[in-house]
């Protein structure tokens, strides 16, 4: 009975979140525009196009809902092709043109570090939705995120394939002039320090690069225990591949790049075995993610991933945001983003730490038959 | 340095297969890049676009029929001999008409191509959308040969397709050029489209036959690649088109030796410099056009570049 879930799931989100907001939401203007800034094309735009699909659904069931009770949530989609340039511009023009309320984005952090201060500037709250580096919401205080930082996904993963397997040794692939990947593998390093796992190696690519053989020979040379390896979808599937091919034979670890079942499904013997943290799998049993699972796959006949059921979650979170705010004005809305907590959502219980970053759990994955399961 | 690896024969010779595989791309992309200078002295800056449709039929073909590479890689070779003719007749020889007329202009022809390439990947995006295609495990097994056991040398089943198209395109293309009565017209056109004419050579046929082949070899390089990396995209021309320029001009412009030598060469620096020096990964390319340029120093025309009355 998907439609009966569903609105359990709807129920309980609006239970837990929004019950002691009670401000009217006669003061709503009929139509709320959000915008939405994604990487729709181009080698990375499986994010993005999860991360649409993921909000789509949810303005969908918010403007069937009285979440907003008579307000209907518009959203103006726009693609930033993984563009700094891209992504300054088309923030300009919802801010300004379209007069948003909010932003919703952008996929990725480098574009972020670019077009986030365009919105801080013009006291536009933005919710990014899978941007992980270091010091995205450090931005200022118009700038939120519901993924999690890497530094609170990454210590916890490697800790528990410490747990497993024991390694001693770590080398590192990453992308030299890609910030979300720099970002994380300055995490990586930190934290395998911290655990006391020496880094023998760390090797880099540049961005259009799709032969990483050298590289991952020269690391695998120096004989580590695990790989880790911080890239974009678009490299980390041949990474993985060629990692594979030239016979490294130790787990491989990867950042939230590895979050996309495009990957399992275009490596599908290369990612098996891949460990991964996340904030989100698909088989969790928190309530509001079972609905949203099933409400995905009702319309779009495919299985949502971390980057859609962020995404979801996100529209859920700026909603009821503005239903306390009782207003659509930019000011209100951050003050009361600022105040979200416990909210439930597909990530089970949310709330904004003082730094607008997510408070969640995050879990280790590991694929197994083309799926991610937990890792243990 | 790294003295470790430095002293490893196996980590040597394993560097020595990567970078020559790596070689014999950029050596038959530069190839047709280098025939087509050589005959028409402009620079066709849509080999890159037509390299990327030689991938992609090759895709179509094997991923999408579940065609055998033989049959990929002639497709990719066809789409790429038709679309480089069609560049021919629709791109360059009305220029080429239009220029004799009012007095040849050089960069005319390669405005048109970055149009025609421009075009090109538009109609890419369009027909096959932006996101990366890839190969099923079935094509191309990905298991490697292995030389000396395991922890010897690893030579991909790709990477063997790789160096042995190479060679043999070579091959045929010197013997088709030297030998053959079509080839040596291409060589009298690319010495002097005007004394060709006189002595009864069809030179518009000839340029034409010049795409055809200059088209097969990006086609070629194209499904190469594709099958290499694993990657097969709209914008997949732009990161060779750069290296092969490089590769042409090294070699000595319009010099196909040279531009296959050059290849190599730029195959094994870019190779050598990730694998031996410390952060090599973030500066092959800086070092791999520092080398360039220190050759070039020394041998203004390219390695085997002569003169231009010798081209060809």
């Amino acid at each position: 009975m998907p439609a009966k879930r569903l609105s359990l799931g709807l129920a309980a989100i609006a239970i837990t979140g929004i019950a002691a907001a009670g401000t009217p939401a006669t003061a709503l203007p009929s139509s709320i525009k959000i915008g939405m800034v994604e990487t729709l094309t181009g080698d990375n735009s499986a994010y993005g196009i999860s991360i649409r699909k993921g909000v789509e659904l949810a303005a969908q069931e918010i403007n069937a809902s009285s979440l907003l009770g008579g307000s209907r949530i518009s959203l103006v989609v726009a693609d930033d092709k993984a563009d700094k340039q891209e992504g300054i511009s088309v923030f300009g023009k919802l801010i300004d043109d379209e007069k948003v309320a909010a932003i919703v984005g952008p996929t990725l952090s480098g574009t972020a570090f670019a077009a986030d201060p365009i919105a801080q500037k013009a006291g536009v709250p933005v919710l990014g939705t899978s941007t992980t580096a270091v010091g995205i919401t450090a931005m200022g205080d118009y700038i939120f995120r519901d993924s999690l930082p890497q530094a609170a996904v990454i210590p916890g993963t490697l800790a528990a394939v410490v747990a497993k397997y024991k390694p001693r040794k770590a080398a590192l692939l990453f992308q030299a002039d890609q910030e979300y990947s720099k970002s994380e593998a300055e995490v990586f390093k930190a934290s395998l320090a911290k655990l006391g796992i020496q880094l023998v190696g760390a090797e880099s690519y540049g961005r259009g690069d799709s032969d990483f053989r050298t590289q991952l020979r020269k690391l695998w040379s120096r004989k580590p225990d695990i790989l880790v390896l911080c890239s974009l979808v678009g490299e980390a599937i041949p990474a993985l591949q060629q990692a594979r091919e030239i016979g490294i034979a130790v787990p491989i670890v990867g950042g939230n790049g590895f979050n996309s079942p495009n990957i399992l499904l275009n490596a599908p013997e290369a990612s098996e075995g891949l460990i991964v943290g996340s904030s989100w799998f698909i088989d969790s049993d928190v309530p509001e993610s079972r609905a949203f699972v099933e409400a995905f796959r009702k319309r779009y006949g495919g299985d949502p991933d971390q980057f859609a059921s962020q995404g979801y979650s996100g529209l859920y979170i700026l909603a009821n945001a503005i239903k306390r705010a009782g207003s659509a004005d930019r000011g209100a809305i951050r003050d009361a983003l600022a105040g979200i907590r416990d909210l439930g959502t597909t990530l089970g219980p949310f709330s904004f730490d003082a730094n607008r970053d997510p408070i969640c759990r995050s879990v280790p994955l590991t694929v197994k038959g083309g799926k991610y399961v937990l890792f243990r | 340095m790294d003295f470790g690896i430095l002293a490893d024969p196996v980590f040597f010779v394993q560097n020595v297969v990567d970078g020559l595989s790596r070689g014999a791309l950029y050596s038959v992309f530069a190839m047709g890049f280098t025939l087509i200078f050589g005959v028409l002295d402009i620079l066709n800056l849509a080999h890159a676009a037509t390299f990327m449709w030689g991938a992609f039929a090759g895709w179509l073909v094997m991923a999408k029929a579940s065609m055998p590479l033989p049959v990929g890689l002639a497709a990719a070779m066809l789409a790429g001999a038709a679309i480089a003719l069609a560049l021919e007749l629709i791109a360059f020889r009305p220029l080429r008409r239009a220029g004799a007329r009012a007095g040849a202009d050089k960069l005319s022809p390669m405005i048109s191509s970055i149009g025609a390439s421009l075009v090109m990947v538009s109609v890419a995006e369009a027909v096959f959308g932006v996101e990366t295609k890839r190969f099923p495990d079935r094509v191309l097994d990905p298991k490697p040969f292995l030389i000396g056991g395991i922890g010897g040398v690893r030579i991909s089943r790709a990477q063997i397709l790789i160096l042995a198209a190479s060679v043999i395109l070579v091959a045929v293309l010197g013997f088709f050029i030297r030998r053959t009565r079509i080839g040596k017209a291409i060589r009298a056109v690319a010495a002097s489209p005007r004394a060709s004419l006189l002595l009864g050579i069809d030179v518009n046929s000839i340029i034409a036959i010049t795409f055809l082949v200059g088209g097969a070899l990006a086609g070629a390089a194209g499904i190469l690649v594709a099958l290499l990396t694993n990657d097969i995209a709209p914008g997949m021309g732009g990161q060779i088109e750069l290296r092969g320029l490089a590769v042409v001009i090294l070699g000595g412009m319009g010099n196909i030796e040279g531009a296959v030598l050059g290849g190599f060469l730029l195959g094994l620096v870019e190779t050598f410099t990730i694998a031996y020096l410390p952060g090599g990964s973030d500066v092959k390319d800086a070092i791999a056009f520092l080398v360039i340029f220190l050759i070039l120093l020394a041998k203004p025309d390219g390695i085997l570049g002569k003169g231009k009355a010798e081209r060809g």
